[in-house]
């Protein structure tokens, strides 16, 4: 046996490289591996939140932040919030109010794996009115399909879900601590239906 | 026993096994150190704009993931977030800190305290933070924000009995570029008074 030390760690440069691709592997398919895997993530927080306040479907109001009462972190402890879970397999979705202008709320659209896919606040509404339509690629193209023909164009705005489950986030700002009841009837006055498309 | 035949068999596991360990090491380091690529830094604020936007990175997206948050969309805000005082020393709550003004332009905007997973912190005031309309200002619109645990006159928010904490500023519809860095003499500053 020799006992040429450099050339041993020549023999070993190989195996380090191995180690190294190992772990450049390892470490991508964790990270993209991630948002599949995460057990805990906001979809899964807010869905079994909303499974337990009993209401299948529609919008449901998330309580009121407190230490140790929060439903997701790093939320603005100044907003009122609600969320509508919704799962595109039954049907497309539409969420409707109506604006005062004043008064901030913001509207965020999450997919599956911490996307967001569309947000918006109250002031791109269209002549104070809020109506936006989710539906997958399939949904949103019978929808247009249906539409030819018709003389007025739709009011709506249509957007094409990148998956079928999903969170609508609606955060009404509370500009003062007494503003709370206010931001959450703001909030209560917000209609996220699911709807038949037409038929045809 | 002989275990000469054997080892390149030993090399190739221990390469193996090494590897997997170092590359979910690297993963942990670099999920813990923020939300990946293109961070938007002003004096100890830091945003991550595209966390908001369909073309958020996989990095940002994992560490999201594993916190459970949903954050702010990019036409809606922009969240930052300070870990640490305006000459660079983390925040502690045995310390007291003045935010000052000045704020970039927004529609509204909140300063808020929260723990550094994002959690409120409980405090015998109940107030966890202040928004562009209710912060008490000084003649000509200028105002401050005492962090402490004892009561302060004025704009107070207090850690309670958390021991380290974050501040998070919240602009609101701002126009603020997201594609240049921002000036960070239009941020507020958080100033170091003492501490315990």
């Amino acid at each position: 046996m020799r006992l040429n030390i450099p050339d041993r760690y020549l023999d070993l440069l190989p195996w380090l490289f191995a180690t190294l691709l190992v772990a450049g592997i390892v470490h991508i398919v964790s990270v993209l591996l991630m948002p599949t895997l995460a057990p805990n993530d906001a979809l899964a927080r807010l869905a079994s939140y909303v499974k337990s306040a009993a209401p299948a479907e529609g919008l449901v109001m998330l309580p009121q932040m407190a230490p140790g009462a929060e439903t997701l972190p790093f939320e603005d402890p100044a907003f009122a919030e609600a969320v509508c879970v919704y799962d595109l397999a039954k049907g497309p979705l539409r969420v409707k109010t109506s604006v005062d202008g004043e008064d901030f709320l913001g509207l965020s659209f999450h997919g599956v794996a911490g996307r967001i896919y569309h947000s918006m606040t109250d002031r791109s509404a269209i002549k104070g009115k809020i109506d936006i339509v989710v539906g997958d690629a399939r949904q949103i193209d019978a929808l247009t399909s249906a539409d030819e023909g018709d003389a007025p164009p739709p009011q709506e705005v249509r957007l094409t879900a990148p998956a079928k489950r999903g969170f609508i986030l609606i955060r009404s700002l509370a500009k003062r601590a007494s503003d709370q009841e206010r931001a959450r009837s703001r909030l209560s006055a917000i209609s996220c239906q699911r709807f038949d498309l037409p038929q045809g | 026993m002989d275990l000469k035949p054997y080892a390149n068999y030993l090399r190739a596991a221990s390469a193996m096994i090494a590897g997997v360990g170092i590359g979910l090491f690297a993963t942990i380091l670099s999920l813990n150190a923020g939300y990946g690529f293109n961070s938007l830094r002003a004096g100890p604020w830091t945003a991550w704009p595209h966390i908001g936007g369909a073309d958020i990175d996989p990095y940002a997206r994992a560490v999201i993931s594993r916190s459970g948050e949903a954050p702010l969309g990019r036409d809606q805000g922009l969240a930052f977030i300070a870990r640490a005082d305006s000459n660079g020393a983390p925040l502690s709550a045995e310390c007291e800190y003045r935010i000052i003004d000045p704020l970039p332009a927004a529609r509204f905007w909140t300063i808020a305290l929260a723990n550094p997973h994002g959690r409120l912190l409980a405090n015998p005031t109940e107030r966890y933070g202040y928004s562009s309309v209710d912060v008490l200002r000084k003649e000509g619109g200028a105002f401050e924000i005492d962090v402490a645990r004892e009561a302060r006159p004025g704009n107070w928010l207090s850690p309670g009995a958390a021991k380290d904490f974050v501040v998070m500023l919240r602009l609101y519809d701002t126009p603020l570029d997201i594609e240049s860095a921002p000036d960070p003499d239009s941020f507020p500053k958080i100033v170091k008074l003492g501490c315990a």
